[in-house]
Formats: C-alpha cells, sequence, structure tokens
C-alpha cells in the first residue's frame, strides 16, 4: 500500500465533518432532489420509446408524442435533468468535504440549481414544441442552453473559490476527478453550444464538433465526476486507503488524453478527415488502460473486504456501477475496431452501449453516492432497506437484461445491415424480439427508479425516527470487521 | 500531485490538444468550403436547392427524423453502403455544405436517406407515406406523420393540394380530404432535394469491381 498521503480520502473528525456537511446540505439536497424527478421523467419517456420501437401505433399520430420527440426528450432529460445534477450535486459535497472549508454563500448554488432546472424545463419543452436541433446529447434548443450554462457559471465560480480556500495539504485523487470534471464541462458545453447551436458554422465542419462533444460529454465529465465519488467512498466504506497512487495517476491522465479523444470513432467512414477517425479509433481502443488501471486499483483496494457490498447499500451501487464503466470501456474499444464497427455501426449496440455507460455506471454510482451521503447532510437514516434492495436488484436486472439483448439482437441486426443477400426488411424482423425484451427492461428500470424516488421521499417526510440505526440491506455478520459504512 | 497548478496546466494541456484537434482544426479547415462550378449545366454542385427545401430541413430536424434515418453513404471496406445502392460514392464533407446541421444519424432504425431523392421522386408518394406509412409499406415501423396534415370536410370544392389515393385505416371518409399543410410540404421538398448524384473530384464512384 502506498504511503503517499494523497491515497487518504480525509483525516477530520467528526465534529468538523458535521459542520462542512450542513453547510451544503441545502443546494446538495437541490440538486439531487430535482435530478431524481428528471429520472423519473426521463425513464417513463424512454420506456414510451422502446415501446413505440415495437410497437409504433403506441401513441401514434400526436406531434409531442412522436418517437423523433420522446427519445430525445428521454435522452435530454436524463442527460441534463439527472445526470448533470447529481454530478454537480456529489462534485459540490466532496469538494467541500475534500477542500475541508465550510461552505460560504450557498444562495448562489441554491440561484444556479433553480437556474439550471429552469433550463432544463425550457429545453425539455422546446423538443416538445418543435425545436430540437437533431444535434445528438445538444437537442436543446438554443434559448435553453444559455440558461444552463449560467448556471454552471455561478458553480464554477463557487468552486474555484472553494479551492483556492482549500487547507492546504496534498490533493486527493479524487479531487483530480473533480477539477477534471468542473473544468472539462463548461468548456465542451460552450464550445459545442457556440458552434453548433447559437451561431453555428458551416456543416461541413460541425460532425467533428459534434461528435467530439458527445464523447468528451461522457469520458471527461460524467466518468471523472462517478469516479471522484467512487474514489472516495470506496476506501472509506472499507476504512482502507487506495492501493496504489501509481495506479490512479495511469488511470487519471490516459482517461484525460485518450477520453477527450475518443469520440471520433462513431464516424468512421462518415463525412470527415480520415485521420480524425482514426484518431479517435485509436484513442477509444487505449481507452482500456484507464478501464484496467481503475479496475486493478479499486480491485486490490476492496480485496478481502468484499463482503461489506452484502449490507452497504452505498458501497453495492458504487461497486456496481465502477465495474460497469470498465465493461463500457472494454465493449466501446471493441467496437470501435473498423472490422467490428463496419458490422455494428448504426446497430441497436450503440443503444446497449448507451445505456450500459448512462446508466448502468453513471446512475449506479450517483444512486450509491447519494445513499451515502444525504443521510450525512439531513442527520436522518433512508427509511426502508427493503425498497432500496429492490432498487438495487430491478436497476441490476433491468440494465443487465436490456444491454445484453440488445448487444445480441444488435450484432444480428449488424450482420443483416451489413450483408449484401439481405433485405433491410429482415434486419427489422431480426431485431424485433430483441427490442421487445428491452422495452420489458426498460419497464424494470422504471420501476427501479420509481422505488429511488420513495425512499428519497420517505427520508425527507421523516418515515423514520431520526436517531435509528442506519438501514443496512442485510444483517451485518457479528464477528465482522468491518467498520459501519453505510 | 500535490500541486493545483501542475495538475490545472496538464489537464489545460491534454484537454486543449483535442480541442485543437477536433474544434479549431475543422473550423479552420473544413467550416469556409465552397460549392464548385458544374461546367456541363453552369450550376453547382452540390447544387442549391429551394428555399422551401431549406425550411424543410426545420421540420426533419423538429420530428427527430434523424433518430431512425442516416444520412451518410459510407466507402468500402468500412461498410457495404455502395453495394447495396444506398449511393453511388461516400458522402463527403462538400455534400453538407447546403444543410444547417448534418443529419448523419447514428442509427437505421429505419432506411438511410441520403439519396432519398434519387430514388423517389414523387412528391404524392412521400406524402401518402408521411401521412399513413403501412397503407404504403405494411411491414413499415415508421410512426404516422397524421399531424403534419389537416383532415378536412371538402367545403364546395376540393382542395388542388389534397392527397390523392390514400388507402388504409387513416384515409379520408367520402366528403372528405388530406391537405398537407405547410410544414409537410416544406418536409417533403427537403426529402426530394436529398440526391447526392452529382460528381465531386473528392469522392470518386468506385470502379466496379
Amino acid at each position: 500500500m502506498s504511503n503517499d498521503q494523497s491515497s487518504q480520502p480525509d483525516t477530520l473528525n467528526s465534529a468538523e465533518r458535521a459542520t462542512i456537511d450542513s453547510s451544503v446540505a441545502a443546494p446538495v439536497i437541490l440538486f439531487f432532489g430535482t435530478a431524481i424527478f428528471w429520472l423519473l421523467f426521463g425513464s417513463v419517456f424512454e420506456l414510451i420509446s422502446a415501446i413505440k420501437l415495437v410497437w409504433p401505433c403506441f401513441l401514434d399520430g400526436c406531434a409531442l408524442l412522436t418517437y423523433g420527440r420522446t427519445s430525445v426528450v428521454s435522452v435530454n432529460a436524463l442527460a441534463f435533468g439527472w445526470a448533470t445534477p447529481a454530478a454537480i450535486g456529489i462534485g459540490l459535497w466532496l469538494t467541500a468535504r475534500l477542500c475541508r472549508v465550510e461552505l460560504a454563500r450557498y444562495k448562489s448554488l441554491l440561484a444556479a440549481g433553480i437556474i439550471w432546472n429552469i433550463g432544463t424545463f425550457v429545453g425539455v419543452a422546446g423538443i416538445f414544441v418543435g425545436d430540437n436541433t437533431s444535434i445528438s446529447h445538444l437537442n436543446f434548443p438554443g434559448y435553453a442552453t444559455h440558461i444552463l450554462l449560467l448556471a454552471f457559471i455561478l458553480i464554477a465560480v463557487w468552486a474555484i473559490v472553494t479551492f483556492n480556500h482549500r487547507k492546504s495539504g496534498p490533493l486527493y485523487v479524487s479531487q483530480w476527478f473533480l477539477v477534471a470534471g468542473f473544468f472539462s464541462f463548461p468548456w465542451l458545453y460552450a464550445t459545442a453550444s457556440q458552434l453548433l447551436v447559437w451561431n453555428p458554422i458551416q456543416a461541413s465542419a460541425q460532425p467533428a464538433i459534434a461528435a467530439w462533444f458527445a464523447g468528451g460529454f461522457f469520458n471527461l465529465w460524467l466518468a471523472p465526476m462517478g469516479l471522484a465519488a467512487a474514489f472516495y467512498l470506496i476506501p472509506k466504506a472499507v476504512g482502507r486507503q487506495i492501493n496504489s497512487n501509481h495506479l490512479s495517476l495511469v488511470a487519471f491522465w490516459s482517461l484525460l488524453l485518450f477520453g477527450a479523444w475518443s469520440g471520433t470513432s462513431r464516424l468512421i467512414g462518415g463525412p470527415l478527415p480520415a485521420w480524425m477517425v482514426s484518431v479517435g479509433v485509436a484513442a477509444s481502443v487505449m481507452m482500456i488502460i484507464p478501464a484496467l488501471a481503475v479496475a486493478l486499483n479499486l480491485h486490490f483496494t476492496l480485496d478481502g473486504h468484499y463482503a461489506a457490498m452484502s449490507w452497504s447499500p452505498a458501497l453495492r451501487f458504487t461497486i456496481t456501477g465502477v465495474s460497469m464503466l470498465v465493461f463500457t470501456w472494454v465493449f466501446t474499444a471493441i467496437n470501435s475496431l473498423p472490422a467490428v464497427s463496419s458490422v455494428t455501426n448504426f446497430s441497436d449496440i450503440t443503444r446497449a452501449l448507451n445505456l450500459l455507460g448512462y446508466y448502468g455506471f453513471f446512475s449506479m454510482t450517483a444512486f450509491g453516492a447519494i445513499y451515502y451521503i444525504v443521510p450525512r447532510l439531513t442527520g436522518k437514516e433512508w427509511p426502508s432497506s427493503c425498497l432500496i434492495s429492490w432498487h438495487f436488484w430491478l436497476a441490476t436486472t433491468g440494465v443487465l437484461l436490456a444491454v445484453s439483448v440488445l448487444i445480441l439482437g444488435g450484432l444480428i441486426q449488424g450482420f443483416a445491415l451489413h450483408d449484401i443477400g439481405v433485405t433491410f426488411r429482415s434486419s427489422m424482423d431480426f431485431i424485433f424480439p430483441f427490442r421487445f425484451v428491452a422495452a420489458l427492461a426498460a419497464l424494470l428500470i422504471v420501476c427501479a427508479n420509481l422505488a429511488f424516488a420513495l425512499v428519497f421521499a420517505g427520508l425527507h417526510w421523516s418515515l423514520r425516527r431520526p436517531g435509528t440505526a442506519p438501514a443496512l440491506i442485510a444483517v451485518r455478520e457479528e464477528n465482522s470487521q468491518e467498520p459501519v459504512a453505510v | 500531485m500535490n500541486k493545483l497548478t501542475l495538475l490545472f496546466t496538464g489537464i489545460f494541456l491534454t484537454f486543449g490538444s483535442a480541442w485543437v484537434g477536433l474544434v479549431a482544426y475543422p473550423v479552420a479547415n473544413l467550416g469556409q468550403m465552397q460549392p464548385l462550378p458544374n461546367e456541363e449545366t453552369g450550376g453547382v454542385n452540390p447544387p442549391t436547392v429551394s428555399g422551401l427545401a431549406i425550411a424543410g430541413q426545420k421540420v426533419y430536424a423538429a420530428n427527430g427524423c434523424m433518430e431512425c434515418h442516416t444520412q451518410q453513404v459510407r466507402p468500402d471496406p468500412f461498410s457495404t453502403d455502395i453495394a447495396k445502392q444506398l449511393g453511388k460514392r461516400q458522402t463527403v464533407p462538400r455534400d453538407e455544405i447546403r444543410e444547417h446541421t448534418p443529419f448523419l444519424g447514428e442509427y437505421r432504425i429505419g432506411q438511410d436517406l441520403s439519396n432519398y431523392g434519387a430514388r423517389q421522386t414523387d412528391a404524392a408518394a412521400i406524402h401518402r407515406h408521411l401521412y399513413s406509412p403501412t397503407s404504403v409499406t405494411p411491414w413499415s415501423n415508421m410512426p404516422s406523420y397524421s399531424y403534419l396534415y389537416e383532415y378536412r370536410k371538402i367545403v364546395s370544392q376540393p382542395s388542388a393540394h389534397a392527397i390523392q389515393g390514400l388507402t388504409g385505416s387513416r384515409a379520408p371518409k367520402p366528403g372528405y380530404e388530406v391537405v398537407p399543410t405547410q410544414q409537410a410540404e416544406a418536409l417533403v421538398a427537403y426529402l426530394l432535394s436529398l440526391n447526392q448524384n452529382y460528381p465531386l473530384p473528392e469522392s470518386p464512384e468506385p470502379t466496379a469491381k
């Protein structure tokens, strides 16, 4: 185990921790609470879209509910209503804790949270009424993007101020990821909005920039924020240090370098210079390096302590989420090899990998972080361990089922689309049963999110008296040496 | 790694390198493409399109057509698009210059549309397809865009723009007619304009093997 101090999460005593936690409570709860609303909203529209794919007559002939709008609404509500605010909430709490400063001027953050949600609402409404820009992950019309960026500037200013006031000491690995995420997101979003939405440049130059944004949104914004949480919670929950500082360094820098260039791999054969695609493919394949570095580092940190997963919801969700991130990067690496992508491109495998990354990794990790953070902010415990257990199993089953059937079906569909002797109609017939199962899986995910929303609402309506024991999802073994970590 | 400035510089350089390569480079090198003169017709390649077709791009975007339809023909060996007759040559950046946003797409839930206007030249047939896809292609999984059309009672004279030859469950009852809205007319004009069958020196047609 490394003796470097930067592999220790923090050395605060419980009173200091409580003061810092209570100073961030209001804005963090605001971001989490609204995020969960959009999570439910987005996943319901994801379900509607999944049903429409197997049964096009479902809610047909209505402008607001045509497939082209419901699917776009679900992607953007999940990306900007749920994932981004959840990442911001996690980021605010971790920043305050790791910089060891009490939060000053939290009203600007409350304002940012409210403005952000107004922006998301305006954006979703804009898509419904027909102002969709049709740029992947940037579908919100320009008037909504301005509002979102304004909110994020307030948050970024706060983050810079907090980092400047931090108590001296080495920067912990989570802080590297936080700085990277808080720095990348506004740059990505402002560049892409300016060049593609507000004052679009000539369309011939747009595909590369759109691909750069879509790749960066996941690899440079959501992945660093999720990993920041994982690198804090996992060692905390098992009471150990991060196994290797060197592996953390490798994971961090390889993620930043290759993640930034990886987006263009999905445009293989498309209308942009061939070298851009080659660089994208190379970078996507190299993402194996951060995948292995994260997996090995966290595995050696947890080695011998995996039992804590059985009772700690935070740990169980976080570890599941990070494992799915490793699979996302490995599958994306395989899928971007030209020999593979010539078959799989434009098939439902893209849906599978998006689901694995956004829901399997990010949402699961964010659930874990929220289960860890909120009781510490409010001083209340989760109301029902049974519902948490349902949440976990429904979410895991849903995402794994959908991903496996869509990969399998996507392969068959891809070969049908590729084979000169097979008609387009056959590709539709082949994928049909797989899309049907994927729609069932979307229903499981909606139920999982509903369970989560109920648990979250139950905590705030105090369905459980303060001072009761933490909600463990299994009985802790009596002879266990593990520290209490929920 | 203890210094914030060092960390920040590192992030700035790695992130900035990709920004220069994938944002600044395309803006500088692909952002001011011009159409090429066409010596045969005296026009340009790609040909200019009507204002109605440009208005149709907005309708195409608003209804999320891109969620199911790609608009890119990829060369061998990355695909079999040309052998499958989706187009005669690969799509290149210059093909996009008439567009406001390039609708490349990520899924082929429906057919590729790069050269839809070359395959289908009959506006009335496209209207019928948009209004009621399954009446034209029974196995289609395309939703109906009937909300882009006005279903109304014929008062005195039938409209000259009404769609003729509609069959199936959405067909108008006697005494009624289905008339395209301006949005539907624009969308059809746009779909008819999707045709990359003009020569570009940077994208030669592959010779038959």
